[in-house]
């Protein structure tokens, strides 16, 4: 494909040269520079497209031998994958198997059968082109790869840290999934009220700011988990920064809490029934004070967990590290992290008054006494 | 990669620098009179640099046309790369794995030794001095001329001889030394 472009350009420049030789008066050089296309094309599990060899068979001889020496290292790994899964067979079926060394073999197949395919340039594009298969360990490893590789986990590391979410909200957190919020998009100020548009989710960059317009209806979550079996999780949703009055201090506020969230790398996106424990309640940022940073956090369980409901007026003051300390959520583990930032808007009014019913405090600073009160007025030069 | 605004000329390399060169001259005075006059003007007003790659490279619009031509398809290119590292990953544990499997039979060779015979075992395990001179050596080494002794003393056991000639791509300006002869020495 590329071949033929580059053999255009020579004919193209082949032709200008021979009418400049053919006498006709110098005209200024035409210039024939064709734009590098730099935008990705529209390929992706809803556009699928079959992948083809970049160049045919001949163009590029070190191409095709490459090809070969892949396909023979891959049917070399292969038999040596069978060989290892007739061993683990093997193991298991003694009558004591040793619990070590069948953990040092399955880690080897999983290595094994990883290698064996990730050469492969048609699985690298696939992969890369948004048509991974969730269900291959090689899909999900380059995906994986990408995803810590390629500035989405530094991007959401560098946002929770330098907005000091992880020292606030959690000591650390060291992401093992791809948790990606979506929030439907602001809408125009000039649209009628009478029509009703559907809300379009977009896509929420960590660290921005939303409008509490936006956020009164709970979010689409996709988390994309890169492990098999089914874990289950707890989705936590955070305010750090509610203000505590009592205190003259910032406390934390529980705005959504869901456990037993089962999450496998082939489970549905976007995650389904997370309403259904601690109902959500929108940010809702107080007049008067700064912006508030809204973290939503998927931590790993265990085991199952049987969580109390938390009532409305018990979700101010919410501990996040006694709430893991209790119900044994490790965060050393993995699990995955998201935030924002919201300040107050015009729509928060009306968050008060239909969610959660109670009076909208203003924050700000207590009105100066006046020193100079008695004087104003009155005569000064008597 | 950066786009560059600008249209690129569709010249090749070599002639895009003259063509700048000659657009930067005053179209009145082209001629080369006054050289000195054409070196002066040339600095005072440089040619234009915002078509060619900045000379400290910040700006490079020729490098992704060039690699378009160079490397046709980055599929085949992450391909080629990664054929070549496995076939190097190949080698290298084929040589790792020869080395360890002498290694492993030097080892349990010198175990039975152990076993067999102490004092050979001894033997065996003493580091040899790459330097030492054997006595019919020192004895031709009484006689010799200075530059014989350095000859013989470039020698060393395990390391390439100095007396080496370093190959070379061209064959040398004063032709083969076809007189020369080794002188006698004791093989050590």
């Amino acid at each position: 494909m590329l071949a033929s472009r580059y053999a255009l350009a020579f004919a193209r420049r082949s032709a200008t040269k021979q009418s400049q030789s053919s006498g006709e008066p110098v005209k200024p050089q035409t210039k024939q520079s064709r734009a590098i296309r730099t935008r990705r094309p529209r390929i992706s599990l809803q556009h699928p497209r079959e992948w083809n060899r970049p160049l045919a068979f001949g163009v590029l001889p070190a191409f095709d031998e490459a090809l070969k020496v892949i396909k023979e290292d891959s049917i070399a790994l292969k038999d040596e994958v069978k060989a290892l899964e007739g061993a683990i067979a093997r193991e298991k079926e003694t009558p004591q198997p040793d619990q070590h060394a069948l953990r040092v073999l399955e880690d080897k197949l999983r290595i094994l059968e990883v290698q064996s395919e990730i050469n492969f340039p048609q699985v690298r594009w696939k992969c890369a082109n948004g048509m991974a298969d969730m269900s291959k360990a090689v899909d999900r490893h380059l995906l994986e790869q990408r995803w810590r590789k390629e500035g989405a986990l530094d991007l959401l590391m560098e946002r929770i840290h330098q907005m000091k979410v992880v020292p606030d909200v959690l000591p650390d957190i060291h992401p093992s999934l791809d948790l990606r919020v979506n929030f439907p998009r602001v809408k125009s100020n000039t649209g009628l009220q009478a029509t009703v548009s559907k809300a379009v989710y977009e896509h929420v960059e960590q660290g921005v700011f939303l409008l509490p317009e936006q956020t009164v209806e709970p979010p689409r979550i996709y988390a994309t988990v890169f492990h098999p079996e089914e874990r289950l999780y707890t989705l936590l949703m955070i305010d750090p920064d509610f203000p505590d009055e009592t205190n003259q201090t910032f406390q934390t506020y529980l705005h959504w809490l869901q456990p037993n969230i089962p999450l496998s790398s082939v489970s549905t996106s976007p995650v389904p029934n997370l309403n259904t424990h601690t109902t959500y309640i929108p940010p809702h940022p107080q007049r008067g004070t700064t912006y508030h940073r809204y973290t939503i956090l998927l931590l790993p369980q265990h085991s199952r967990l049987s969580i109390h409901m938390v009532a409305k007026d018990k979700r101010a003051g919410f501990d996040v590290r006694a709430f893991m300390e209790q119900h044994g959520l490790d965060r050393n583990v993995g699990g995955g992290a998201h935030m924002w930032r919201e300040v107050w808007s015009e729509g928060v009014p009306a968050v008060y008054k239909d969610i959660l019913k109670t009076m909208e405090p203003k924050f700000g600073r207590m009105p100066k006494a006046d020193r100079y009160g008695d004087f104003r007025g009155k005569k000064r030069y008597v | 990669m950066s786009v560059s605004v600008l249209k690129s000329n569709g010249l090749p390399f070599q002639l895009r620098g003259l063509v700048a060169r000659l657009y930067s001259t005053r179209k009145s005075e082209v001629s080369s009179s006054d050289p000195q006059k054409d070196t002066i003007r040339r600095y005072l007003y440089p040619p234009n640099i915002r078509n060619k790659a900045s000379p400290t490279g910040t700006w490079r619009p020729d490098v992704a046309r060039a690699l378009q031509r160079a490397i046709p398809s980055v599929q085949a290119h992450e391909t080629i790369e990664r054929a070549w590292l496995l076939h190097q990953r190949h080698l290298r544990k084929k040589r790792d794995a020869e080395l360890q499997r002498k290694f492993n039979c030097m080892r349990q060779a010198m175990q039975e030794l152990e076993e067999i015979d102490s004092r050979l075992f001894r033997e065996a395990n003493k580091q040899e001095d790459p330097r030492a001179r054997s006595l019919a050596e020192v004895e031709a080494m009484k006689k010799m001329s200075e530059p014989e002794k350095r000859a013989v003393e470039s020698r060393v056991r395990g390391l390439f001889p100095r007396e080496l000639r370093v190959p070379t791509d061209t064959p040398p300006k004063n032709g083969w030394p076809n007189e020369w002869r080794a002188f006698q020495r004791p093989l050590a």
